[in-house]
C-alpha cells in the first residue's frame, strides 16, 4: 500500500507546483497521472523517490514515511524504486551494459563499483534484463548509437536491474512515435501482471491511458482534478477531458488509423 | 516629406535649423543634440576632440624643443608641412561639417546621412598611419636586405654539418712603433716548414684622426710579408695578432684578406699595419705579429654544434611543453570544481568561493605566458623550471575556465537517473557526471598540450628555457643558418603537433 497525504511542492522561485495532493495505490497498481505540461507531474512522480524534496505532507510506502528517510535510509528505498524518464537519461557515451548494470548500484560494493567491477551474476542478469526487452544483441554498442525505442528499452532494463516493487514512468513515451509507444507501454503493462510491480506512469495521450491504465488521477495547476477507474476513464466523455486539459485541448489520437472527432 | 519614420515626426527638433547649425559651429554636436539627436552629438564631439587630440600629440612630437603652442605648431608646419596643412585643412572640413550637419539634422523630416562619419573615419585613418610609423616606401625599397639572412634561414642545412679543420699557420714578429733597439729578427727558415718573413719588421699602426669633426684613417706603415713553404694553390689567409693576444682576421676595403699560394707553395703581399688601439698601460716593446693561414677540412662529415644543441634544446622544449600541461592539467581539475557554478551554487559561501575562484582564473589567464616566465625566472633563475612554472599557472588558468565550462554544460539527466536507482554521490560522479566530462576534458587537454609546446618555443626568449633561448642567441650573433636550424625544427615540430593532436581529439571526441 503506497500513500500520498496532503503533498505540497513550492519551489524556491516561488512557483507552486503541488498543493495538497493526496491518493493511495494499491500494490500491483498501474496508475496514470495525466494532466498538461506544467501541471505538476513530474514534480509529483520525483518527489515520491525525493529526487525532489517535497516542501510538506507525507509519502507513505507500506509504514515507511519516505519523506522523512535520512540518507542512507533513502539509499534503499531508491533502490527498489525503478525510475524511467521521458528523455531517457542514459549516459550515452558509455555503452549499454555499462548502463543496465548502473541500475545496480544500491546493491554493490560502492567501493568495487567506483573501478566499474560488478560481480558475475550481476552481469548475467543484465544480459537478462536486455535479453527481455529484446535488446540483447546490442548490449556491447554505445547508447547514443541506439534508436529511441532501443534506448527507452535499456532505460526500463536499468530499472530491472533495481528489481523493483514500484516503477515510476515520468512520460515515458513523449519522445517517441506511436507504434513505438505501444511497445514500450506493453513491457511495462507485462512487468506490471507478471511481477506484480506497481506502476506510476504519467502520459499524454488519451488512448494510451484508456488502453493500459487501472486507476487514473489528473493534475491541474498542482492539484488533483479528477480520479477514475479503468472502467470509468474508458468512458471519459469530452466535457471530463476538457476539464482536466483545458478548453483548447483537442483529442489527438496516436494510433494512426484512430478515429477522427 | 512624411515617407520618413513617423518616429522622427514625433520628436521634432528643439531648435531652428539655423541655431542647430550655430550651437555645432561653437560646440560640435551640440546643434545634433539639440535636434534630438543626443548620441549622433556625442559620437562627433568625441571623434572631434580624439582627432584635435592625436593632432596636437603629433604636432608637438615635431617639435620637442619649442616651448608654447604657438611656436610648436610653426616649428611642426616648418618641418613636415605635407602632413600639418592636410590634416588641419580636414579637421576644419569636419568642423564645418558637423555645424552644416546639425543645421540638416534639425530639418524636420530629415534623417541619417552617414558621410560625415566617413570623413571622421578617414581622418583617424590617415593620423593613425602616421602614429604607427606605417612606411610602404622603405618596406619595397629595402626589402632586398633580408634576402641574405633571409635565404639562410629558409635553407639552413649546409650548417647542420661541418668537418675538423686543420690550421697550418706561421708568422713573423713586428714591432710598433720602431726604436733605437734592433727590430725583431726575421724567424728561421725550415725547409718543409711554412714560413713567413715581413719587411720591414717595425713601422707604425694605422692611426684615426679627428679633422673638422670627421674621423680619417692614415695608413701604418706598409709591410711586404712573403711566404713559403705552404700547401700550393690553395687560399691563405692574412691574420694579425697585437701584444694583449687579440686575432683577428685582416681587411682590406672591407673585404677579409686572402690570397691564393702559387705552385711552389709561396706567396707575397703588401699590407698595411692595421689600426689598433693598446691599453696605455701595457708595457715594454709593442711586438705584434702577422701570420699567414691555411685552413683545410680534414675527416668525415660529422653533425655541427649547431645541429647537436638545437636536437638537444628542441627536446627540452618538448619535455617542457609536456611537464607544464600535465601540472597544469593536475592541478586544475580540483579548480575547475569551484569555478562551475552548477556545484557551487549550494550556498552563498561556495557562491563566494564561486566568485573569487572565477575572478582569480581570468587574472591569471589575461597575463601573458612570457610574463609569467619573467616572473618565474626572478624566483627560480634562468632556466627550463621558470618556463614550466610559467606555462603551468597560464595552462591552471586556462584550462580551469574550459573545463568548469563543460561542467556546467553536462547533461543533468543521467545524474537524475543514477540517483534514482539509490547509489552514493561518488557512484553518482562516476557514473553519470565522469562518463560526460571525458571528450571535453580529452580534447581540451591535448589541445592545451599543443599551445604549450607551441608556447615553450618562444618562452625561450624571455629565458625560460627551451629552443627559443638558442634562437634568440643565434639571431643576436647574426648566425641566421643556426637560427634557421631552429626554426625549421620549431615548424616541424608545431606542424606535427598539430597533426597529432587533431587526430586524437577526432577519435575521442
Amino acid at each position: 500500500m503506497f500513500q500520498i497525504k496532503n503533498l505540497t511542492k513550492i519551489y524556491d522561485d516561488g512557483t507552486v507546483a503541488l498543493r495538497d495532493v493526496s491518493f493511495e495505490v494499491a500494490d500491483g497498481e498501474f496508475l496514470v497521472i495525466i494532466g498538461l505540461s506544467g501541471s505538476g507531474k513530474s514534480t509529483l512522480l520525483r518527489c515520491i523517490n525525493r529526487l525532489i524534496d517535497p516542501t510538506g505532507g507525507q509519502i507513505i510506502w507500506d509504514g515507511v514515511d519516505i519523506s522523512a528517510a535520512e540518507p542512507a535510509q533513502l539509499r534503499q528505498i531508491r533502490r527498489q524504486i525503478g525510475m524511467i524518464f521521458q528523455h531517457f537519461n542514459l549516459v550515452k557515451r558509455s555503452n549499454v551494459l555499462t548502463n543496465v548494470l548502473s541500475g545496480r548500484l544500491g546493491y554493490v560494493n560502492p567501493w568495487s563499483s567506483l573501478l566499474h567491477r560488478f560481480p558475475a551474476e550481476d552481469r548475467e542478469m543484465a544480459m537478462a534484463a536486455l535479453k527481455r526487452v529484446g535488446i540483447a544483441d546490442q548490449a556491447h554498442k554505445r547508447v547514443d548509437e541506439l534508436s529511441g525505442g532501443q534506448q527507452q528499452r535499456v532505460g526500463i532494463a536499468r530499472a530491472l536491474m533495481q528489481q523493483p516493487r514500484m516503477i515510476l514512468a515520468d512520460e515515458p513515451v513523449a519522445s517517441l512515435d506511436p507504434v513505438l509507444a505501444h511497445s514500450i507501454l506493453e513491457h511495462l503493462e507485462r512487468l506490471n501482471q507478471e511481477e506484480k510491480i506497481t506502476v506510476l506512469c504519467s502520459l499524454h495521450y488519451l488512448d494510451l491511458v484508456q488502453r493500459y491504465a487501472t486507476r487514473v488521477i489528473g493534475l491541474r495547476d498542482g492539484q488533483i482534478v479528477y480520479r477514475g477507474s479503468r472502467e470509468e476513464i474508458r468512458a471519459m466523455t469530452d466535457r471530463e477531458f476538457k476539464d482536466i486539459y483545458g478548453e483548447e485541448a483537442v483529442r489527438v489520437s496516436v494510433v494512426p488509423q484512430g478515429r477522427e472527432e | 516629406m512624411a515617407t520618413r519614420t513617423t518616429k522622427r515626426e514625433l520628436q521634432p527638433s528643439l531648435v531652428s535649423p539655423p541655431v542647430a547649425g550655430i550651437a555645432s559651429l561653437f560646440i560640435p554636436g551640440l546643434g545634433q543634440a539639440l535636434a534630438r539627436q543626443v548620441q549622433r552629438g556625442l559620437t562627433l564631439f568625441g571623434s572631434l576632440v580624439t582627432l584635435v587630440g592625436l593632432f596636437a600629440w603629433q604636432v608637438s612630437l615635431l617639435a620637442t624643443r619649442e616651448q608654447g603652442i604657438g611656436a610648436k605648431f610653426v616649428k611642426a608646419l616648418d618641418r613636415r608641412p605635407a602632413f600639418v596643412i592636410p590634416i588641419l585643412a580636414l579637421i576644419v572640413i569636419l568642423w564645418l561639417w558637423i555645424a552644416w550637419d546639425a543645421y540638416r539634422q534639425a530639418q524636420p523630416g530629415q534623417r541619417g546621412g552617414l558621410s560625415v562619419f566617413a570623413l571622421v573615419l578617414a581622418l583617424f585613418f590617415i593620423l593613425g598611419w602616421k602614429i604607427s610609423e606605417i612606411n610602404l616606401y622603405k618596406l619595397a625599397t629595402e626589402l632586398s636586405d633580408a634576402k641574405g639572412p633571409l635565404s639562410r634561414v629558409l635553407w639552413p642545412w649546409e650548417a647542420a654539418v661541418t668537418r675538423d679543420v686543420e690550421t697550418t699557420v706561421a708568422g713573423a714578429d713586428i714591432l710598433s712603433p720602431c726604436d733605437d733597439l734592433p727590430p725583431p729578427s726575421p724567424p728561421v727558415e725550415t725547409p718543409g716548414e711554412p714560413y713567413v718573413v715581413a719587411d720591414p719588421t717595425c713601422g707604425d699602426l694605422s692611426q684615426q684622426v679627428e679633422e673638422g669633426g670627421v674621423l680619417k684613417t692614415v695608413p701604418g706603415t706598409l709591410l711586404t710579408v712573403v711566404g713559403r713553404g705552404f700547401e700550393p694553390n690553395t687560399e691563405t689567409q692574412i691574420w694579425w695578432s697585437d701584444p694583449i693576444g687579440n686575432k683577428f682576421q685582416m681587411r682590406q676595403e672591407g673585404r677579409y684578406l686572402a690570397i691564393m699560394t702559387d705552385d711552389e707553395g709561396a706567396f707575397q703581399i703588401e699590407i698595411h699595419m692595421p689600426y689598433r688601439l693598446i691599453p696605455p698601460s701595457s708595457e715594454g716593446r709593442q711586438v705584434h705579429r702577422v701570420e699567414a693561414r691555411q685552413v683545410s677540412s680534414v675527416g668525415d662529415l660529422k653533425f655541427s654544434d649547431a645541429l647537436k644543441h638545437n636536437v638537444e634544446k628542441m627536446v627540452e622544449t618538448i619535455v617542457l611543453g609536456m611537464m607544464a600541461t600535465l601540472f597544469g592539467i593536475i592541478f586544475s581539475v580540483p579548480v575547475s570544481f569551484l569555478a562551475a557554478r552548477n556545484l557551487m551554487s549550494g550556498s552563498p559561501l561556495t557562491m563566494a568561493l564561486y566568485y573569487i575562484t572565477r575572478t582569480l582564473l581570468n587574472i591569471v589567464r589575461s597575463i601573458e605566458p612570457l610574463i609569467w616566465a619573467i616572473l618565474a625566472g626572478v624566483i627560480v633563475g634562468l632556466g627550463p623550471f621558470a618556463g614550466v612554472i610559467a606555462l603551468t599557472v597560464h595552462s591552471i588558468a586556462a584550462l580551469g575556465k574550459l573545463y568548469s565550462e563543460s561542467i556546467e554544460s553536462i547533461d543533468p539527466g543521467p545524474i537524475e537517473a543514477i540517483q534514482a536507482t539509490g547509489a552514493t554521490r561518488l557512484q553518482t560522479i562516476m557514473y553519470a557526471v565522469v562518463p560526460q566530462m571525458i571528450p571535453p576534458f580529452v580534447s581540451f587537454s591535448i589541445y592545451r598540450w599543443d599551445i604549450n609546446v607551441r608556447m615553450s618555443t618562444v618562452i625561450g626568449l624571455v629565458g625560460g628555457g627551451g629552443i627559443g633561448f638558442l634562437l634568440t642567441q643565434y639571431i643576436r650573433l647574426l648566425d641566421y643558418r643556426s637560427a634557421g636550424i631552429a626554426v625549421w625544427f620549431i615548424a616541424i615540430t608545431v606542424a606535427t603537433l598539430d597533426y597529432v593532436s587533431a587526430e586524437i581529439r577526432q577519435r575521442f571526441v
